[in-house]
């Protein structure tokens, strides 16, 4: 086949579509039969989702770290907002899995920004600016290898984020098992610092595994708190501060299973505060048992 | 008498005859209905206008659920379990919003996978596509703001998170994710933004994107399949 100018393809499509149109059919009855018909299955679907969920949801618990009550499509809310909630793992709705399932793997902090913003903002100029990426004129998927390969590996690789950030425990927690670690990521530590071990995104302040802090300075700072810090003396144990200041001694900048530079600074009482303190605290790591 | 009045029938279209004469909807309406699509169009083709039902049955239920919500810390999940639990058929308004939303988030996926497996957004149809993601990306921030309003555990902890991953942004994520929640922590104002966005400026906004989608499909006309054998011939032209 000859090559066509631009504009020859265009004048050829206008044509063709003349052609359609004049031997088509009226858009009533025809298309508005279908479109009627699929629109009532949707909202019968949405109104099936909605009585599922409705009968099967129980009483709501006033107890926040309870069981989540509710059946196959969940609560119907849960307990009321309490920032001062520990151990709490925070889920988005699930069409957020897949950006949730990007900052799982991109956790450390010099990584992190790719997963949150780059690639996020990657997808959304090749999301508006396809049609001219596309140029091939042509419409029929075999005459598409490239765009066919795409239009199956996007949602290929959607679905899979997905399905595993649904996996995901959380957010908070859901980097590490060590000693203190699940309370500074369910606590309001998460809210203002990353610390990649504990899988946090925090930015009101600094990021602790730059800052790298050894023991006594995070035992002061978060006894005492200093500038845009508040001081948790109130809110837990002296035990439990001494946990959090010996995990972000011993976490911060730390590589992989590999304590960082000023872990040694809290040797003489971590783990040894965090088991005193119990609870969330202890952590769930058992090395033994192996991965 | 009777041949100062003209006959039955025509007084009975005279309302229609003086609208039609001043405002010509009724020949826009008759055009709209019995413009001609092409002979072949499928059902997969319909994923559009069904996207339009939920898009107004989101607008109802949400007018719904806004005249009894309170956006303030203290009372939002108070009044969202007062709806849930004692409001006539408030558990069907806010579940029929809640799973909505849902439905909505599938179906434009897979109305965005029909118009990208036919084609459609080639030449002339590139502007119906670019509107078409712009609305996406705004039912994505729907989806967003709308998590917090009901003030559970769940919603406070994950618009956390979801800020935070605004200010992993370089130079303007900070500044970004204070504007989001209005200072450093959720508050008051954080929610009450929420809220406004969530109910006022998205909604106008994919409301018009959505005018101006439908109106490039009608000027531009839906494209038949891409296996259509309807080939003008030599002779036809
Ligand atoms: C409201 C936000 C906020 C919360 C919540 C918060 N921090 Fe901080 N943190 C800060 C700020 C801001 C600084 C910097 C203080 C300064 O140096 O003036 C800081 C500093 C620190 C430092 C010292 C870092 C260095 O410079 O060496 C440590 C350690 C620390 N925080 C640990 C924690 C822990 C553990 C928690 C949870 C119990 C926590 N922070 C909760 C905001 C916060
Ligand atoms: C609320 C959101 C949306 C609504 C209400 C909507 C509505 C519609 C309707 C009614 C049509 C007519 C044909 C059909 O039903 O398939 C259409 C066509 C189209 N839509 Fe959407 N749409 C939405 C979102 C999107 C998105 C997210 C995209 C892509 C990024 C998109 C791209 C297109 C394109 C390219 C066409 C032309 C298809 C053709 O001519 O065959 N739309 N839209």
């Amino acid at each position: 086949m000859p090559r066509l100018t631009a504009r020859e393809r265009r004048e050829g499509y206008q044509r063709e579509y003349a052609f359609q149109k004049r031997h088509g059919k009226p858009f009533f009855p025809n298309a508005v039969f279908h479109d009627t018909i699929v629109s009532l299955i949707v909202v019968a679907l949405i109104m099936g989702l909605t009585i599922l969920w409705y009968a099967q949801f129980g009483p709501v618990s006033a107890d926040p770290t309870a069981e989540r009550v509710g059946g196959l499509l969940g609560p119907a809310y849960e307990a009321k907002a309490d920032p001062g909630v520990l151990g709490y793992h925070p889920q988005p709705d699930w069409y957020f899995f897949f950006l949730f399932e990007l900052l799982r793997i991109f956790k450390t902090p010099q990584l992190l920004i790719v997963g949150t913003i780059i690639i996020p903002t990657i997808w959304m100029v090749l999301l508006i600016g396809w049609p001219f990426i596309d140029r091939n004129p042509d419409r029929r998927l075999s005459r598409r290898p490239i765009a066919l390969a795409i239009g199956v590996m996007v949602p290929v690789v959607l679905l899979t984020l997905t399905f595993y950030g649904s996996k995901a425990p959380g957010v908070g927690g859901a980097a590490s098992t060590e000693p203190g670690a699940a309370a500074f990521a369910g606590g309001a530590c998460s809210t203002c610092h990353v610390l990649a071990n504990a899988g946090t995104a925090g930015n009101v302040g600094p990021v602790l595994d730059d800052a790298k802090p050894d023991y006594a300075t995070a035992l002061k700072l978060i006894t005492n708190g200093q500038g845009g810090m508040p001081s948790f003396k109130a809110t837990y144990t002296e035990d439990e501060i001494s946990c959090l200041a010996g995990y972000v001694a011993t976490w911060s900048a730390a590589v992989g299973e590999t304590p960082g530079p000023n872990a040694d600074t809290a040797k003489e009482t971590y783990p040894a505060s965090c088991e005193k303190a119990g609870g969330l605290f202890t952590g769930t790591a058992s090395s033994a048992a192996g991965p | 008498m009777s041949t100062l009045l003209p006959p039955p029938k025509e007084i009975a279209m005279m309302p229609v005859d003086w609208v039609e004469e001043r405002s010509g909807a009724i020949s826009f309406g008759k055009f709209m209905l019995f413009r001609n699509v092409p002979k072949d169009i499928s059902w997969l083709q319909t994923l559009g206008s069904a996207l339009i039902t939920v898009f107004i049955l989101q607008s109802t239920t949400g007018i719904l659920l806004a005249m009894y919500y309170q956006p303030d810390p203290d009372t939002a999940w108070s009044t969202i379990q007062w709806i849930t639990n004692d409001a006539t058929l408030g558990w069907l308004v806010r579940g029929m919003h809640k799973w909505g939303s849902s439905i909505m988030v599938v179906l434009l996926f897979l109305h965005m996978g029909r118009t990208f497996l036919f084609g459609a957004y080639k030449y002339p149809r590139e502007m119906t596509w670019i509107t078409g993601a712009i609305i996406f990306i705004l039912v994505m921030g729907m989806s967003f703001t709308g998590y917090l309003l009901v003030f559970d555990e769940r919603a406070y902890w994950a618009t956390i998170v979801g800020v935070n991953i605004n200010g992993t942004a370089p130079i303007l994520g900070p500044a970004l994710s204070y504007i989001l929640m209005v200072g450093p922590e959720i508050s008051t104002y954080t929610l009450s933004r929420f809220y406004s966005l969530h109910m006022l400026v998205l909604p106008s906004a994919i409301g018009g994107l959505i005018f101006l989608h439908m109106l490039l499909v009608v000027r531009l006309g839906v494209t038949s399949p891409p296996w259509s054998r309807m080939q003008p011939t030599e002779d036809d032209v």
